[in-house]
């Protein structure tokens, strides 16, 4: 089998083929995370053409790719679409998330076949129900489930999960045939980590007003995030922030956007068309995710950085990925509304766009309280629910105007 | 119409008294503990806290059909009317002090665990923020089929930190002994459900859907106390003397169905409609979550770990492989000719593997399948008419085949 490097030894587009400098390779670079953002599914067609890599795909942002990559093998995060053919209506009822529902609906379409597996955690009851669909049914050849705990904030949790994930691994060892190597498992922490401290550094530049790229994309970074290997991926975000693109906001409000999973980036384009700049976020895929570093967690009782790193990977992954700002799925939640609320003053930030995804419990529940958390913080906040598709915009528009024109008044 | 039990009618002494007792305690100062149920009440029992179910509760305020008035309390409140219709009654009465009962006490501390749904948690959670108080989760993580190896360890260190956290936050002492007595009278009354539940195959069923659902409250509530030993006794003899009898509760016994998950609380007479058609629910899903399979008896020599092996495998707590197993157990057990499969709003775990099941059974057993839209607890949320004309059609389905 080939072995995997964080760039898979995958020729790059865009950067490597014509030499380009300054604004122009900036603006090369835009292009080309564009382009992946547009086309997730494509670029992973294109790694695997050129690698002969054997791809594993995942679901949300507990699941950690450096595991799937130690073995060998192309991490992918399965992105929500925004197409919703109602194929996966079959298979599980309409009051499962739209979300949820929508990355069965690519697996029933077979968008999904260059997966050679797919792992999944117990995100959400949705996503469990997901889950049991696509088992039953084979969905992919390697199916497996990560015994996830949802308490993070206990040394037994960091422990139970360590211990789990290397069951998780022996397991993929075994099903794909491609063994872990312990020294690309050190390496692909390493180039996680390097691209989530680079998404950061985008993030904390657009908060700064350092750097003017637009919500949506921003939201394109954060797809190509997880679809690009790390080093072409790492390569393309330093060239953007190298040079980034010209231009100011204008006279758009900025403001956080809050939610679960926010994959649409013609969405966030709609809703930046309201007048208002998604100028950070308070998202699973976004800040809660490339928050996350593995290298800077030592192991308890261990020597500490990169050698305790060394001693004992697992126990660090399981640490960085617990104690990220959590999703309302886990407990305790409460340090999500302080991230939130940093959000803000970090970027200040007129208000709060918080994006429920319809019929998504935890949410629901936590939705009354981010907003009361917001206002006692003199923070302005509007909720609106969808189903993570462009379609019926126009409903949406009109209360996100007025909730623009709300904050400007005051 | 089926033919009630008596046994039943004791039922209304007991919740009677279970309350009473709930407010006794709040007023004489006595801690109580709001639980979920999947933790288990015999600790409670043993450490003298009140353990109160607002699962139960919730299904209080759908039978007595309060469900929809409450909810509106939350909704007004920013929670959404998709939320389970459990967490939107019980909220309501959080926020406004209505409900069945009128303004609940405020509980000394809360514990959920992870075995059934995240709904839960995050329930639970709301109520820790109205009424600031502590509260502990018990990680109990998704398993696919069995709580095993590292699963199991892990939950059992789990239930041993809920205990330290009890005993830190109450101050009652956890005595292993007193924990002992409550799960010897624990056991003694599973034991008595397990001979229920397995009455029920006889032929004709000498139990009504609607009777074994209503006893559900002590199964949840009661475990580990004299009172529910005497009442599963009772429970027991009265169905075993059916069973000798060869009485039918549902007279002229014509179709022998299987119900999947919780009951319509506020519309327990839709089984007494279908009994007229000649059909009976000879067992469910939701009453084996109590059963030797989910909740079996707890070894006394080691009963942390014991009771963490059934906590960590908890009926919702694995999937849909195990829960096909059952299924198609029970109905060869029981002889069943069909299926329903209650598609309830409220309960994604429990509803959102059906459509599969019902095609793998359909596909591997032969047998039919109805997947009724509805809701547990909430009567907007169930089109009754139209269900009933599904269930109609389905029994002609039924009968066609037999």
């Amino acid at each position: 089998m080939a072995a995997i490097t964080p760039s898979g030894g995958v020729p790059a587009l865009g950067s490597g083929a014509v030499a380009a400098g300054g604004a122009a390779r900036g603006a090369q670079a835009l292009e080309r995370l564009r382009a992946v953002a547009a086309s997730p599914r494509a670029e992973l067609a294109r790694l695997k053409e050129h690698t002969g890599l054997q791809a594993v795909g995942y679901f949300d942002s507990y699941l950690p790719e450096e595991l799937i990559m130690a073995h060998g093998v192309i991490p992918y995060r399965v992105t929500v679409d925004g197409r919703d053919d109602s194929r996966s209506m079959e298979h599980i009822q309409g009051y499962a998330c739209p979300a949820a529902r929508n990355l069965l609906d690519q697996a029933l379409r077979g968008d999904l076949s260059a997966l050679d597996g797919v792992l999944f955690t117990r995100y959400c009851d949705s996503l469990r129900g997901v889950f049991a669909v696509w088992d039953a049914d084979g969905l992919s050849p390697y199916v497996d489930f990560v015994r996830y705990p949802t308490v993070t904030n206990t040394e037994s949790a960091v422990q139970y999960l360590a211990a789990e994930l290397r069951e998780v691994s022996a397991r993929m060892a075994a099903a794909l045939d491609a063994p872990i190597d312990d020294h690309r498992l050190l390496e692909s922490i390493a180039a996680c980590d390097q691209k989530r401290a680079l998404v950061a550094e985008v993030a904390r530049r657009r908060a700064t007003r350092e750097m003017a790229l637009s919500g949506s994309d921003y939201l394109g970074v954060l797809v190509a995030a997880t679809t690009m290997l790390p080093d072409e991926f790492a390569r393309e975000l330093s060239a953007l922030l190298a040079h980034p693109p010209a231009g100011e906001p204008g006279d758009a409000l900025p403001v956080v956007l809050s939610g679960t999973t926010f994959d649409n980036v013609e969405l966030a384009a709609l809703v930046e068309q309201t007048g208002l700049y998604l100028i950070a976020d308070d998202l699973s895929s976004g800040s809660r995710w490339y928050s996350v570093r593995v290298g800077g967690t030592a192991p308890t009782g261990g020597a500490g950085g990169s050698a305790g790193l060394a001693a004992d990977p697992w126990t660090a992954l399981a640490r960085a990925y617990l104690t990220k700002p959590p999703c309302s799925v886990k407990e305790p939640a409460e340090p999500r509304a302080d991230h939130l609320i940093a959000q803000v003053r970090g970027s200040g930030a007129g208000g709060v766009v918080f994006y429920l995804t319809r019929y998504c419990d935890s949410e629901e529940v936590e939705w009354p309280y981010l907003r009361d958390r917001l206002a006692a913080e003199g923070i302005p906040a509007v909720m609106i629910e969808g189903e993570h598709r462009s379609q019926g915009f126009e409903q949406v528009r009109t209360r996100l105007e007025a909730f623009r024109e709300q904050i400007e008044g005051f | 119409m089926g033919v009630r039990l008596e046994a039943t009618n004791n039922l209304k002494g007991l919740i009677k008294g279970y309350y009473d007792e709930l407010f006794a305690a709040a007023a004489e100062g006595r801690p109580s503990a709001w639980l979920n149920v999947g933790v288990p009440c015999e600790v409670f029992y043993a450490m003298d806290i009140f353990p109160f179910y607002p699962e139960n509760y919730g299904a209080a305020c759908g039978a007595m059909k309060l469900t929809p008035k409450l909810s509106a309390i939350a909704e007004a409140r920013g929670f959404s009317a998709d939320l389970c219709s459990y967490v939107r009654a019980t909220l309501g009465t959080v926020f406004s002090g209505e409900g069945p009962y009128g303004p609940l006490p405020h509980p000394t501390i809360q514990v959920d665990s992870m075995n059934s749904c995240i709904m839960i948690m995050i329930w639970w959670r709301a109520v820790a923020r109205e009424w600031q108080v502590p509260t502990f989760v018990v990680d109990t993580p998704l398993v696919r089929e069995d709580s095993a190896g590292i699963n199991l360890d892990y939950v059992e260190s789990e239930l041993r930190r809920m205990i330290a956290w009890i005993e830190e936050q109450t101050g009652r002492r956890f005595d292993l002994e007193r924990f002992r007595e409550v799960l010897r009278l624990s056991n003694e009354g599973k034991a008595l459900w397990s001979e229920v539940l397995a009455l029920r195959a006889a032929h004709p069923c000498p139990i009504t859907a609607a009777d074994i659902f209503t006893h559900m409250f002590p199964m949840v509530s009661l475990r580990g106390t004299p009172a529910y030993v005497a009442h599963l006794r009772a429970l027991r003899d009265e169905v075993k003397q059916r069973v000798d009898e060869g009485f039918a509760a549902v007279p002229g016994e014509r179709f022998r169905l299987l119900w999947d998950n919780l009951p319509p609380w506020f519309d327990l007479k839709l089984f007494d409609e279908l009994a007229q058609m000649g059909a009976n629910f000879v067992i469910d899903t939701y009453t084996q979550a109590w059963g030797p399979r989910y909740m079996g008896p707890v070894d006394l020599d080691d009963p942390i770990r014991s009771l963490a092996a059934y906590m960590g495998a908890g009926f919702l707590n694995v999937q849909i492989g195990r829960r096909y197993d059952l299924i198609a157990e029970l109905a060869d057990l029981y002889d069943v000719d069909g299926i329903v499969f209650h598609s309830d709003r409220s309960c994604k775990p429990f509803s959102l593997v059906e459509v599969e099941l019902r095609r793998m059974l359909q596909e591997r057993k032969g047998i039919p399948g109805l997947l009724l839209e509805g809701d547990h607890n909430d009567p907007q949320l169930f089109d009754r008419a139209r269900g009933l004309g599904q269930l109609e059609s389905f029994l002609e389905v039924v009968a066609a085949r037999k």
